[in-house]
C-alpha cells in the first residue's frame, strides 16, 4: 500500500490537489490552475490564473462573476492531457454543466464525483456511471434517513401548499442556480397555474439556462414595490440569503418554505424558522451514494463534504469496500 | 374516516405557525370527521394519552432485527433526528420498494381502540410480526403517526387552549365552558365528543370535573403604582397546585396537570370526606414540617406523588398538608364570580367551622394560607427577600377585586419570585439534544473548583439563544477531549453564569450539593476558568440562606 503522499490525488490545505499535474479541484483559494466541477460559489474562488471546466459551467460562471476570468472549456467525455495525465469531464446530474472529473495515469483511474445526484432532472444531463479504481465522492447526505421522494411528488406538494392558501403570498426559498430552475421545471408540470415571480438573482440564472438551450418557465422578475393584492395566491422564488432580515417586510400575509434535502428531518425543519420544508435535493441520498460506489467498481473510496463516519463503517462492514481517509 | 386525514392534520399543525390558522385547520378537521375519530384526535393532541405501548429502544431494535440493519447505524441516525419514532419512519422509507401487500385504510378509531390494544395482548414474537405487518400495510404517510402512538411520544405544537378555542368557535360557546368540559378524565368515545360539542350547557354534567385553574403572571412594574391595599399577598409555595373537591360526598384531588391523585394521598381524602359541606378548594399540596410550620423541600414531595397507596410509615415520614388559597364552590354554589376578598371571607368561615370539630380534627393535614400584610411596596420587597427562610419561592399578589377566571389571565394575579442564586461555572461536558435540538450539542454540564480540580455540580440546557447554541456547538466539536457515546468531555475553557432557585446538601452528587432549576443566564466570555467559582462559594451560599 502506498502512503498518502503517493496518491495521485490528495488533500492539501483543505483542497483536492493533483501534484503530478499541479492542478487543484474546486480550490477555495487562488492557485495557478483550477478544475471547476460546477458553478456554485462554494466550489469557485476568484484570482486563479486559469480555470478549466465544461462549456456550460464556464458560461454560468461568467454570467455570475463577469468575463474577467481566463477559462478553458471541454465537452463532456472529451479527454485532455496535462503532464501526461488524461483528464475528462462526465455529467454528475447536480446542476447544468456539473461534472465528475476522471484522471487516468499509468493505467490507474481516479474519479472525483463532484456534487452529484441520480434523480431525474430535466434541466441538466443525467449522472453518468464512470468506472474507476479510486473514487473520491461527496457524502453530504450520507445517512440512511435520507431517501428522496420523486421530484414530481414534491412539486405537487408545493402546488398544493400554494393553492391551499389562496389569500397568501407563498415564498419559496431555494438556491438561485440549479435548484430554482429544477423547481420551476417541475412546478410548471403541476396543477398550479398562478403567477410565478423570481428574485433578480434567480431570474438571471433562468435566462442563462435558456441561452444554453434549457426550457425554463417564464417568471416575472420581482420588483420591490409590487401591490400586495397582485401577489395573493402566487409563488415567489427567493434565495435563502433573503429569508432573514428586512427583505420580508416588503410582503404582507405570507407563508414561507425552504426547499432542501435537510428539510426531511423535523427538528431541522422546526429550527429553520420556515413555515414549511420541502425535502428536495440536488445531492444524492444514501441509496444514491451506495449505488455510485458500487457501480463505479472502485476498490478504494474516499469521502469528503459531509459526515462520512457512518457511511464508511457501513461500506467496510457490509460491502467490504476499502474506505480510505485523507490526511488533511 | 381514514388515518390519513389525521396524518394530514398532524402535518398541517406542524407546519403552521399562526394560532388563528391552527384553529381554522382544527375546526375544519372536526367538521369533516366522525365524532369518534374527533374524540381520539383530541385525546392525542391534548396529550391526555401518554401511554407508551413499546419503548423507542424496542422500536429501534425491532427495525434492526427485521431489516438486518446494524444497531450502531440506527443510533447514529437517531443523533441527527432526535426522535425514535421519526428515525424509524425515515428508515422505513428505504424499505417500501419491496412492499407488495395491499395497503389498509384503517381509521384512527380502529387503530387506537382495536389494533394497538390488541398488540399488547400478544406475546413478543407475535407482537413483532404484527408491527412488521402494520408497517408494510399502512400507507407511508401514516408511519410517523403510527410510530409516535406506539412509543407514546405524541407531541405537536397544539396546546389544550388551542383545542378549547377551536371547539368554542365550532359551536359558538364560551371557551370557559369548553375548557371545563375538557378538564379531568377524557375517555375517547362518541359520547365524550358529543358532550364536548353539546350546545346546551348543563352544569350538572360538569360535576366530576375540576374547574380550569387560574394562573399567575410574572410581576409587572405597573403594579407598583397601585395602592398596596388593593392586593392580597400570599407566600408562593413550591409544591403541587391542586383542586380539592368534595361534591355529593365524594372527595377528589386533581393536579393542575389534570391527574386524579386520590390514591397517592389517601389520608387527605379520608379526612376531608368527613366534612359536612361540599366544596371546591384551590390550593397547594406540600410535605410539611409541622414543628417549624414551614414546607419541606420539593424533593420530599416527589417521594409521595408517584407512590400509590403509601404505607402508614411513608405517610408518617413524609407528612402532607393541603394549604387552601381559595374557595370556588360551596355546597354546589359556584362562587367564582364573586370578588376574591369575599371568597376569602367564605374560606375563613369554612375553615373556622371545620377546625373546631373535635371528632374530626383536620389541622394536622389542612390549613388555609396565611396572608401577608406589607405596609407598602418596599415592605413587600422585604417579605419577598425573606421567602427563602421559610422555603417559599416568593410572593403571590392577587387583586382583591378579581373574580376567578381561567388560564394565565393578565392583570389580576402575579408571582413575585425571589431573585435566583448564581455561580460562575466551567463547561466540562456536552450531550446531544433531542427533539427540536437534535443534531446539536445542547445539554451541558458545569463544574466548580475544588482545590485544583473541577467538580461537576449542575447540568443545564436552557438559557442560551439559538445563535449562541450554534456558536457553542461549533466550539464543542472543535474542543472535544473524548467521546463517550452521545457525551463529549470538553477542554475546560468556557465560563457560564448559572442561576438556580435552591441549593442543598446531597449525598448523591460528587460535589455534595444539589441545585434546583439550574439554567444558563450568561455566557461569561469575559471570564477565564480561574475566575469561576469554587465549591466553597457554593457552600457559603447555602449557609447564607439556612
Amino acid at each position: 500500500m502506498r502512503t498518502k503522499q503517493e496518491y495521485l490525488i490528495r488533500y492539501k490545505d483543505g483542497n483536492l490537489y493533483c501534484e503530478l499535474a499541479d492542478i487543484w479541484i474546486d480550490p477555495s483559494k487562488p492557485v495557478k490552475k483550477a478544475l471547476i466541477t460546477h458553478a456554485h460559489f462554494d466550489h469557485f474562488t476568484f484570482g486563479c490564473e486559469e480555470y478549466i471546466s465544461t462549456k456550460e459551467t464556464a458560461i454560468l460562471l461568467k454570467e455570475r462573476v463577469g468575463d474577467n476570468i481566463k477559462i478553458k472549456t471541454f465537452e463532456y467525455g472529451e479527454e485532455f492531457k496535462i503532464n501526461g495525465i488524461n483528464i475528462s469531464f462526465h455529467p454528475s446530474g447536480h446542476i447544468l454543466g456539473s461534472s465528475q472529473i476522471r484522471f487516468i495515469f499509468a493505467e490507474e483511474k481516479w474519479l472525483i464525483s463532484g456534487d452529484f445526484k441520480l434523480q431525474k432532472d430535466q434541466t441538466c444531463k443525467q449522472y453518468e456511471i464512470v468506472k474507476t479504481d479510486y473514487l473520491i465522492s461527496e457524502c453530504t447526505f450520507g445517512l440512511p434517513i435520507f431517501k428522496w421522494d420523486e421530484s414530481n411528488k414534491i412539486a405537487n406538494d408545493i402546488s398544493k401548499w400554494i393553492t391551499n392558501s389562496p389569500e397568501k403570498t407563498s415564498l419559496l426559498f431555494c438556491y438561485s442556480l440549479g435548484k430554482a430552475q429544477r423547481l420551476l421545471n417541475e412546478i410548471s408540470q403541476t396543477n398550479f397555474k398562478g403567477n410565478i415571480y423570481s428574485h433578480g438573482s434567480i431570474h438571471k440564472m433562468n435566462n442563462s439556462y435558456r441561452k444554453l438551450g434549457i426550457e425554463i418557465k417564464d417568471t416575472i422578475k420581482i420588483e420591490n414595490k409590487k401591490k400586495i393584492d397582485e401577489l395573493k395566491g402566487s409563488l415567489i422564488l427567493l434565495p435563502p440569503s433573503l429569508s432573514k432580515g428586512s427583505y420580508l417586510k416588503n410582503f404582507k400575509n405570507i407563508q414561507t418554505a425552504f426547499a432542501s434535502g435537510w428539510m426531511s428531518i423535523r427538528a431541522l425543519r422546526k429550527r429553520s424558522g420556515y413555515d414549511k420544508g420541502f425535502a428536495i435535493s440536488d445531492h444524492a441520498d444514501w441509496d444514491g451514494i451506495l449505488e455510485v460506489v458500487k457501480k463505479s467498481e472502485a476498490k478504494n473510496v474516499f469521502f469528503h463534504h459531509g459526515d462520512s463516519e457512518a457511511l464508511s463503517k457501513y461500506l467496510v462492514e457490509k460491502e467490504s469496500i476499502n474506505v480510505l481517509l485523507f490526511g488533511k | 374516516m381514514s388515518l390519513k386525514k389525521f396524518s394530514e392534520l398532524f402535518g398541517d399543525l406542524d407546519s403552521i405557525n399562526s394560532t388563528n390558522n391552527k384553529i381554522e385547520v382544527l375546526k375544519n378537521y372536526f367538521l369533516s370527521n366522525d365524532p369518534i375519530d374527533n374524540s381520539w384526535a383530541i385525546y392525542l393532541l391534548t396529550g391526555k394519552s401518554n401511554k407508551r405501548f413499546i419503548s423507542g429502544k424496542y422500536l429501534k431494535n425491532l427495525f434492526s432485527q427485521i431489516y438486518k440493519y446494524p444497531q450502531w447505524l440506527i443510533d447514529t441516525c437517531y443523533l441527527k433526528v432526535g426522535d425514535s419514532a421519526e428515525v424509524i419512519t425515515l428508515l422505513l422509507k428505504n424499505k417500501t420498494n419491496s412492499r407488495k401487500k395491499k395497503l389498509s385504510n384503517i381509521s384512527l378509531n380502529e387503530l387506537l381502540s382495536e389494533t394497538i390494544p390488541a398488540l399488547s395482548k400478544l406475546n413478543e414474537g407475535e407482537k413483532n410480526l404484527e408491527i412488521k405487518n402494520l408497517w408494510e400495510t399502512l400507507p407511508e404517510d401514516n408511519h410517523l403517526i403510527f410510530n409516535k402512538i406506539l412509543t407514546g411520544s405524541f407531541r405537536v405544537g397544539v396546546s389544550i387552549g388551542l383545542i378549547t378555542k377551536s371547539i368554542s368557535k365550532l359551536i359558538n360557546i364560551e371557551e370557559e365552558i369548553i375548557s371545563h368540559r375538557l378538564m379531568g378524565d377524557f375517555k375517547p368515545s362518541m359520547d365524550s365528543y358529543e358532550f364536548l360539542i353539546n350546545k346546551k350547557i348543563n352544569l350538572q354534567e360538569l360535576n366530576s370535573k375540576p374547574f380550569p385553574f387560574l394562573l399567575a403572571n410574572a410581576i409587572e412594574d405597573k403594579i407598583f403604582k397601585n395602592s398596596i391595599n388593593d392586593f392580597q399577598f400570599e407566600w408562593k409555595y413550591d409544591g403541587i397546585r391542586m383542586q380539592l373537591i368534595k361534591r355529593s360526598g365524594n372527595v377528589s384531588l386533581w393536579t393542575r396537570g389534570q391527574e386524579l391523585v386520590n390514591e397517592s394521598f389517601p389520608e387527605l381524602v379520608e379526612k376531608m370526606s368527613h366534612i359536612k359541606e361540599d366544596f371546591v378548594l384551590d390550593g397547594e399540596l406540600l410535605v410539611w414540617n409541622f414543628k417549624e410550620q414551614i414546607a419541606f423541600d420539593f424533593s420530599l414531595l416527589q417521594k409521595r406523588i408517584n407512590r400509590k397507596s403509601p404505607t402508614r410509615s411513608i405517610q408518617m415520614k413524609y407528612p402532607i398538608i393541603f394549604i387552601a388559597y381559595d374557595i370556588l364552590e360551596i355546597n354546589g354554589r359556584d362562587i367564582r364570580e364573586i370578588k376574591l376578598e369575599n371568597r376569602r371571607i367564605e374560606l375563613e368561615k369554612c375553615f373556622s367551622k371545620w377546625q373546631n370539630k373535635t371528632e374530626n380534627n383536620i389541622s394536622d393535614i389542612f390549613k388555609i394560607c396565611d396572608l401577608i400584610f406589607p405596609k407598602d411596596w418596599t415592605d413587600a420587597l422585604t417579605y419577598k427577600e425573606k421567602s427563602r427562610e421559610n422555603n417559599t419561592e416568593g410572593l403571590i399578589i392577587k387583586k382583591k377585586s378579581s373574580i376567578y377566571s381561567s388560564g394565565r389571565k393578565k392583570g389580576i394575579w402575579w408571582k413575585y419570585k425571589v431573585d435566583p442564586m448564581q455561580l460562575d461555572a466551567v463547561l466540562i461536558y456536552a450531550r446531544g439534544g433531542s427533539g427540536r435540538r437534535a443534531g446539536l450539542y445542547t445539554d451541558y454540564s458545569f463544574a466548580l473548583w475544588k482545590d485544583q480540580e473541577l467538580i461537576k455540580f449542575a447540568s443545564a440546557y436552557s438559557g442560551l439563544t439559538n445563535i449562541e447554541i450554534k456558536e457553542l456547538d461549533k466550539w464543542i466539536r472543535k474542543n472535544t477531549i473524548e467521546k463517550f457515546g452521545p457525551v463529549r468531555s470538553l477542554k475546560p475553557e468556557m465560563v457560564f453564569e448559572i442561576s438556580f432557585e435552591k441549593i442543598q446538601i446531597s449525598k448523591r452528587h460528587k460535589s455534595g450539593i444539589a441545585v434546583r432549576f439550574p439554567r444558563i443566564t450568561k455566557w461569561r466570555k469575559d471570564k477565564k476558568i480561574n475566575d469561576a467559582d469554587s465549591l466553597e462559594n457554593a457552600y457559603e451560599l447555602m449557609n447564607k440562606i439556612s
